[in-house]
Parts: C-alpha cells; structure tokens; sequence
C-alpha cells in the first residue's frame, strides 16, 4: 500500500499530538526538566511533514502553495523548521513545548478534506507566483514563531512578577532573550511578507488581466503588512515594553490565522 | 581489610571541639603516615575542613585504636562523650558518598565540600597514602556527586539571598557581563548581594549613600564608584540591577519617578532588590512593563523554597547512594582475597 503525501502528513500531524501531550506534563513540571523529548517527538513529526510536502511538490512538479491544505501546511512546515534550527540550543528548547499545540492544531485544521481541492490545473501560475506565495507562507510561518516566543515570554514574566519559584527553577531562557528571539522573528517575517508582497507588480506585469485593485485578500494583505510595521515601529520608535510587544505578537498572529482563509475564499484572483 | 570512617562533625560535636581536633594541610601527610607506620591503616585520606575532620581509612584494626590515634595527635585531654563517630562498611561507603554530595552538609546540597574532597583525596593520593580501595571509593564518590547533581535538584537553586538575587537576574538578563549595579544605602546584605552578582560577571557597581564618605568605601571595596546620595537618580539611565536598603522611612523610588526614568532608558528591563525595612520602593512599580521588583521577604521565601525541593530530593539521593555503595562494595568483594569485618569493633559497642 502506497502511503500519499497526505498520509505522511497525518502521522506528522500524531506526532505534533504527542509532542502536545507531553508539553502538559513539561509545563505541570514548570519547564525543570531537559526538553530533549519533545524535541525528538518534534524531529520525527518534522521528517514525516517534510516527506508529505516534498511528495505533494513533486507531484504538482512546483511548490505546493496552491490551496488553503497546502498553505496551511507550508506555513506549520516553517514553524517546524525554525523550531529545529533554533531547539538545537539547549535554553530555547521549551519553545517546542508551546509550538506543539499550535502545530496539532494547524495540522488538524488542515486535513480537514473540503480544504485540499486539488483541480487538474493549478491554481496558480508557476514562477512569480510560487515565490510569492511561498514567501508569503514563510513570513506567515515566521510570524507564528514569534508569538510562539512572545507566549513563553509571557508566562516567564509572569512568573517572574508574581515571584513564582517556578521561574527561577525552571530551565527557560531569560525574558531579555525570549524578548529578543520575538523581536527578531516579528523582523524576519515583515522582511519575508515585503518581499513576498513586492513581488505582485511582477505577476500582475506578466498576468495583465489580474484585477487586484480591490480584491479582498490584496487589501487583508496590506492591511497585515501595516499591522505588522505598527508593531515594529512601536517597538523601535516608541520602546515599547517586552509584554506590550509579546501581546502584539500573539494577537497579530491570531488575527492572520483566524481571517486568512476566509479572504483567501473571498478573492476572485486566489480562486 | 574494609573502608571504615572515623571523626567529628558539625553534627556530632560543636565548634569548639571541632577546631581542637581540625588538620592543617601540611600537617596530614606526615599524620597519615604515621598512621601508616604504626599499623593502624593501610590506606587513608584526611579530609579537615571547618565542619568536619573525618578519617577514612582501609583498616583491620579496632576503632578504639584510631580513635586513641585521632585524639593523641590533636592533644586532646578531655574526656570523648560521643562527640567521634565511627562508621564500618557500607555505612563508611554511604557517609563518604552523603559528604560529596552535600547531604550531609551544613547547608543541604552545597557543592563546596566535593571540592575540598577532593583536594583531600589528591593529596593523600600524591603523598601515596592511598590504594586500590580508597581509590576505588573516592572515584566513585565523585561519580555519585556528578550523577545526583545532574538527575536530582538537591544542588539546584541557592539557599541565601544574595545568590537568589543572582539567579533572578539570569532569569531576567541575557547576560549579566555588561549590567550594571547601583547599591543605594549600606548594610550587609546588599554587599553580600553585590559581590555575588559582581562574580557572576556584573560589570560595574555604582555606591549612593547619604555619607559619602560611606559610599566611597564600600565602593573601594566593591571596585566600582561613589555618587552622593542626591545624584543616583540621575545614574539611573546606565543601571540594569538596583539594590536598596537606605533606612529612610518612606518611599525613595515610587511609580511617579519610576516611569519618566523607564522612558530614559528605553524600557530595558530593570531588576530592583529592596532589601530595606521599612521598603524603599513602592511595590506598586512592579506593575509596571519590563520591572522586576524583590524585596527581602520574596528572597528569603525562594531561598526557603529551594530549601524544601533540596529536603523533598534526600530520599532519591540516598536510594542512589545505598546503590552505589552496594555496587560498589560487591565489585570490592569480587577483588579482594579475604574482607574480616569481625575484627573491626567499634570502640563504643
């Protein structure tokens, strides 16, 4: 029996489910132990998501970006991703422990079936349009990241606050490096987003019957860049504070999660 | 032939008769072998520190005879009523694997007697006063010490409240090699505060006080800088940590003055230790985005709660240790030609 890249996907998509399962017990313990199993459970989640993606890729003979399944799974497939480049230091290893919730959760969102439609041609166009959607989904992916890192920024100040012996006892970094990890992820991703955006001009150039004054999703999309300069600038310009910057973070992401498909079904040039 | 352990320590007997039996460093070599030329050991190592003074000998001979040893070469005239005790195979075993580990310290789970262990061990070990067995223990003494300190949290956390202090700061800092320190008033404690944080690496101290002539001697002794009392606001810009313990009778920070001195520093966190009684700093500032505020009281309670998760560790500690020794002692057994235990009584049987 032939497995199909969905099925790779669904076992990542297990083990994001263990990964969670365990991060309960990591928190109940308050973060004290070494995290080195979330971070295998998350290593062999990431080998079967990265499987399910290169076969659907092959597939389509491009980057599979060309649906709300694919996209999702693009973007979960980014988090993952940083999670192994940045898990690999020993203090920023707990991350895993709040991202694998939020990946359980993108991943059942995603197998969902009415959202992998796949029709005999793509939706989109090759070239231009792959490294922009592509692009687009990283940025997204980054964006996760950084409110994964500004909810573990959260709970330490939280801790910290409340003079919790859990934050002392605790193997989590300190908030300065949780505060940086969430500013450099918010930046990473704006200059991800602006890449992918500044690339419309180009498709639109090849594709000149593109209406993209007043599609929706153009406009949710540059309604999301500004959100996310408000947030830099309130940072680099004003100082905001560590919680400020953290909560922004959280509900940026949230806000993209909950309304991206929708206006990805509203606009006539994603569809 | 077994390991056997004989001494005083702070459990047994007070200071006053400890310091009367304790070894200077030059003066065990030439203990151990006399012990050595008289019979009475066949391997030893002295460990004298300012807690305990233990002998851990292989030996056949009675007790009584090492005691009379002990007791002779410290001059000691007056009469013993307990205060040496004696330890045979495994208890000896399980007694030198507490000490490495700090069970059987002063302050449960410090880790600086395995260092004067060992100096203890390398030096009976380079005067040839040791063997196979002592050899064998001591080893796996050390071996025990790291494997209790990695899988149990008898040594996590500190006990005192300038190393709380510490350790808050690397909960809230990065890094503490470029913080600086502003000391506000004088006393004990934010001294023992300030040098531990300048050994973890602070970069700088900062002294105010209302003498000036106050500020500058401890500063001197800090090696950092003096201000006036007056003027420590205006440091403010420059400092990550602030220690307080003023005896001034209201509040010398509050949220008001705390806020445009954040804006001036643009938010960077800032850690405040408020050590005075009455309080320093209006607790209503540790509501405010990117302060941390302690006073003595939160110290003193997570010194105490470390306190209790290393009490909640000793039962894991002494199940690993009664392995080990166990382990140990069978593989010894194993070795060795003939072990006579009977000939060894201890001298108050």
């Amino acid at each position: 029996m032939e497995f199909l890249d969905r099925d790779y996907f669904k076992l990542a998509v297990v083990f994001y489910g263990l990964s969670a399962i365990y991060s309960v017990f990591v928190w109940r313990k308050g973060f004290r132990e070494d995290n080195r199993i979330t971070y295998i459970l998350m290593a062999l989640a990431f080998v079967f998501h990265t499987t399910a993606l290169v076969k659907r890729g092959f597939s389509l003979e491009q980057c599979p970006v060309n649906n709300i399944y694919e996209a999702m799974t693009f973007i979960s497939w980014t988090m993952v991703t940083a999670y192994m480049v940045i898990g690999a230091f020993q203090r920023l290893r707990f991350l895993g422990a709040f991202a694998a919730p939020f990946l359980f959760a993108i991943g059942v969102f995603a197998l969902m079936p009415a959202l992998d439609v796949r029709s005999t041609t793509p939706h989109f166009v090759k070239g231009w349009v792959s490294l922009h959607a592509s692009l687009i989904l990283l940025a997204y992916g980054t964006f996760g990241l950084s409110s994964i890192a500004g909810l573990m920024y959260l709970t330490q100040e939280h801790d910290l606050k409340f003079h919790k012996l859990r934050a002392v006892l605790s193997r989590m970094p300190s908030v300065e490096r949780l505060e940086r990890v969430t500013n450099r992820a918010l930046l990473i991703g704006f200059v991800l987003l602006t890449v992918g955006l500044g690339l419309v001009p180009m498709i639109v150039r090849e594709n000149p019957s593109l209406q993209v004054k007043g599609d929706p999703k153009v406009a949710w999309s540059i309604f999301v860049w500004l959100l996310y300069l408000a947030l830099l600038g309130w940072r680099w310009r004003f100082s905001a504070g560590g919680r400020a910057i953290a909560w922004g973070a959280i509900g940026s992401f949230c806000f993209v999660m909950l309304t991206f498909w929708g206006f990805t079904l509203l606009s006539p040039v994603h569809n | 032939m077994q390991i056997v352990v004989i001494g005083l320590n702070h459990h047994t007997s007070p200071v006053t008769v400890r310091e009367r039996f304790a070894f200077a460093d030059d003066a065990i070599p030439a203990a151990l072998e006399l012990m050595k030329a008289r019979g009475l050991v066949e391997e030893g190592v002295i460990l004298s520190t300012c807690n305990r003074v233990e002998i851990y000998a292989v030996s056949n001979r009675p007790a009584a005879e090492l005691q009379q040893f002990l007791v002779e070469s410290r001059s000691y005239t007056e009469a013993i009523n307990g205060e040496i005790f004696v330890h045979q195979e495994p208890a000896s075993l399980e007694h030198l694997y507490k000490v490495a580990c700090g069970l059987d310290s002063m302050v449960l789970g410090e880790t600086e007697i395995l260092g004067q262990l060992k100096k203890s061990y390398d030096l009976a070990l380079q005067h040839k006063h040791t063997g196979a067995r002592l050899n064998k223990a001591f080893q796996n003494a050390f071996n025990v010490a790291k494997k209790i300190r990695t899988e149990t949290n008898i040594q996590r956390g500190s006990v005192s409240v300038g190393s709380v202090a510490v350790e808050l700061a690397e909960k809230i800092f990065n890094d503490l090699s470029n913080r600086n320190v502003m000391v506000i008033g004088a006393g004990d404690t934010s001294e023992k505060t300030a040098r531990s944080l300048l050994s973890r690496g602070a970069r700088s101290i900062i002294v105010a006080n209302r003498s000036f002539d106050k500020a500058q001697t401890l500063a001197a002794d800090l090696g950092g800088r003096a201000v006036t009392f007056e003027t420590w606001e205006n440091e403010f810009t420059q400092v990550d940590i602030v220690i307080s313990s003023t005896s001034a009778p209201h509040y010398i920070l509050d949220r008001a003055k705390l806020v445009p001195l954040m804006k001036l520093r643009r938010n960077r966190p800032l850690l405040l230790i408020d050590i005075a009684v009455p309080r320093d700093i209006d607790p209503e500032v540790n509501t405010l985005d990117e302060v941390y505020l302690f006073n003595i009281d939160d110290l003193q309670q997570m010194a105490e709660g470390y306190l209790k998760q290393r009490r909640e560790e000793i039962a894991k500690c002494e199940e690993i240790i009664r392995q080990r020794a166990r382990a140990l002692l069978e593989g010894l057994r194993r070795a060795s030609t003939a072990i006579e235990p009977a000939a060894f009584r201890p001298a108050h049987a």
